[in-house]
């Protein structure tokens, strides 16, 4: 027998308080590391070009267009190694329940730019000399058994045809992969050439512009440029960085980072709560224990590192029980949101900030318990009687 | 003073406060008790019998007064020197045991050892040779819910001499148990006594007690005799126990010997 021994069997005293106090931390530290899992996502700025993409849209809305030309104009800036275009179809298959990813792009270099999206060669050629060419993401193809030369009729809900219709037929010419597990494989791009060409309205005009920096030291000096120079135009421009492009569409539906800091404040708070009170339970509940183990010998400070570790305990378990399902759900969202919210992982410094929570979070438990034992006077928790 | 002092307590004055009201459980109070004694504290309830055991075993300090256990006054230790005096100098026997619950017979014996530089084998030996001490071999590996009263205050025994506190202070051992069992809890003290010089201070209610130690001291009569006001040991008391330290065993004495065997 030894103390961690005895700190083991106290623990599992009474099982299933053990269990019930275990879950409240396992959902807290599950909740705290799925939430850093995501915070980290916000505040990356590692994105799938290295940080050299910037995205120029109306400074107004996204849903406002641009001058095609403006691709000619921003090219002339001397930090950029690559300009290309694209516009927002939207797009359904057969019905809107089917709603797709849809973007009229650039045929010349929008997959130099966007090289996470990789295809054989031969389907890049292929499509660039198919007028009503798509390529697809290989999701799209698995899930609608699209293969290539099929035929398929997508829908817009924004744009008529020069038909008349909403409904524009394309042809499979290529089918892309993720470069890695977080790029987006449900996206289908087809010519913005013919998108300009067949469209009832709006010629000349994109939803936005992606820019390609030579050196990511440029980035914010272009950005600055590129708006100066459009700030006098009929479409002024607001340039950001493709990170933060993602963030801001992230934060349209909702402030996740406040969020995040509420949950997570609410999370520790309602922790401590639960652990402090159920320390305190367990310590009214040994009190004539307590007193016996200090009649033996056993000091205040003893007995309360003993209680000190046993909060450590639950909440070490708590943690690593927590922390281990986190990692399999945010698995599981890293895929979903790979496009969305690029990012998702769990810096290593989490669990660093994660073991001094424990440790802390272990002492102020502790507090109360320990005040407890050390105004604990044995005499009358022995049951002595004047 | 006498070398041959166990416990001496002089002058004690010990009240509590209660509320608006002082309550004096103590006034002028002396008393002497010499090694290897065997003194049983008697009498009607509410006149300080435990308070009595606990100035003893320092577990409580007088208001005024001296507490001079084996020479030291331990009424002018702080608190942390007299957590560590009496985890080497007291055993404890408690009314209720106070066994821990999520621990086996053995584990609650080698609790107050946790405390010395022992080693972890070190410790099961002594926890060992402590249970056979009071018969519990066979149930060392129960916990304190499989066990029966009796058996629950031998392990409590077990733990008070496992680290062979010369001084056993016992609060009312025999007042949860029946006769028979009583008896033996009686029986196995007075072994102590005898056979390994213990001295022991027992409060109990129990009559019977009178038939196994060397001094009763009825403390409703003895607050009021010269005595108790002079710090004189009364000239009736006959002490039966071994005195002589150095051929009294021990517990460690008791290892070896088993080791060697």
């Amino acid at each position: 027998m030894n103390l961690l021994y005895l700190i083991w069997r106290n623990s599992l005293r009474k099982k299933t308080r053990f269990v019930l106090t275990l879950l409240s931390v396992v959902v807290a530290f599950f909740l705290f590391t799925t939430l850093a899992g995501i915070d980290n996502a916000l505040n990356s700025s590692i994105t799938n070009s290295d940080g050299l993409r910037l995205i120029t849209s109306h400074k107004i809305s996204m849903t406002r267009s641009l001058p095609i030309n403006f691709q000619q104009k921003i090219q002339t800036i001397s930090a950029v190694d690559k300009v290309t275009y694209a516009s927002w179809f939207g797009g359904f298959y057969q019905n809107e329940k089917n709603q797709l990813a849809v973007t009229a792009v650039d045929k010349q270099n929008y997959f130099s730019i966007f090289d996470e999206y990789q295809l054989p060669e031969s389907q890049l050629k292929n499509w660039q000399v198919t007028r009503t060419g798509i390529i697809i993401g290989e999701e799209v193809a698995k899930k609608f058994h699209w293969q290539l030369g099929d035929i398929v009729p997508l829908s817009s809900s924004i744009w008529m045809n020069l038909d008349g219709i909403f409904t524009w037929e394309f042809i499979v010419s290529g089918i892309y992969h993720g470069k890695n597990a977080t790029t987006d494989n449900k996206k289908i791009f087809f010519q913005h050439k013919y998108f300009d060409q067949a469209r009832a309205y709006s010629q000349n005009s994109i939803s936005w512009l992606s820019i390609k920096v030579k050196t990511s030291a440029d980035i914010d000096s272009v950005a600055r440029l590129i708006d100066d120079n459009f700030a006098n135009s009929s479409s002024p421009t607001r340039t950001i960085s493709e990170q933060v492009f993602m963030k801001e569409q992230a934060q349209q539906f909702i402030d996740m980072a406040m969020v995040i800091k509420i949950v997570l404040s609410a999370v520790f708070f309602t922790l401590l709560l639960i652990v402090c009170n159920t320390m305190m339970q367990i310590i009214r509940e040994r009190l004539s224990e307590i007193a016996m183990m200090k009649a033996l010998g056993f000091s205040s400070f003893y007995l309360s590192a003993q209680v000190y570790l046993e909060s450590l305990f639950t909440l070490s378990a708590g943690a690593l029980l927590g922390s281990l399902f986190a990692h399999i759900t945010l698995s599981s969202i890293k895929v979903v949101m790979a496009e969305f919210l690029p990012g998702i992982a769990i810096a290593p410094q989490h669990y660093l900030h994660l073991f001094a929570l424990i440790l802390l979070a272990a002492a102020i438990c502790t507090v109360f318990p320990a005040m407890s034992i050390y105004r604990l006077t044995i005499s009358q928790n022995l049951g002595a009687k004047a | 003073m006498c070398n041959n002092n166990a416990i001496q307590l002089k002058e004690i004055n010990k009240s509590y406060q209660k509320g608006n009201n002082q309550v004096v459980v103590h006034n002028h109070f002396n008393l002497t008790i010499k090694s290897g004694e065997f003194v049983a504290i008697m009498g009607p309830s509410g006149l300080g019998k435990s308070t009595l055991l606990h100035l003893m075993g320092g577990l409580d300090k007088p208001t005024s007064g001296e507490v001079i256990i084996q020479g030291e006054n331990i009424a002018e230790l702080s608190e942390s020197a007299l957590t560590t005096w009496r985890s080497e100098n007291i055993g404890f026997v408690f009314q209720s045991h106070h066994l821990l619950p999520v621990l086996s017979a053995q584990a609650n014996v080698e609790l107050p050892l946790l405390l010395t530089p022992l080693t972890k084998k070190q410790r099961q030996q002594h926890a060992e040779t402590a249970l056979a001490l009071v018969n519990m071999s066979d149930r060392a590996k129960h916990f304190p819910k499989e066990l029966s009263g009796g058996q629950e205050q031998r392990v409590a025994i077990a733990r008070a001499i496992v680290s062979d506190a010369q001084i056993l202070l016992c609060d009312e051992p025999t007042g949860n148990l029946d006769r028979n069992t009583a008896n033996e809890i009686l029986t196995l003290l007075s072994k102590l006594n005898k056979e390994f010089g213990k001295t022991i201070v027992m409060v109990s209610h129990d009559l019977k007690v009178s038939e196994y130690v060397s001094r009763v001291i009825d403390l409703e009569q003895y607050l009021g005799s010269k005595e108790c006001q002079t710090n004189s040991i009364p000239t009736n008391v006959t002490i039966n126990a071994a005195t002589n330290a150095t051929t009294t065993p021990t517990i460690n004495t008791t290892i070896n010997t088993t080791t060697e065997a």
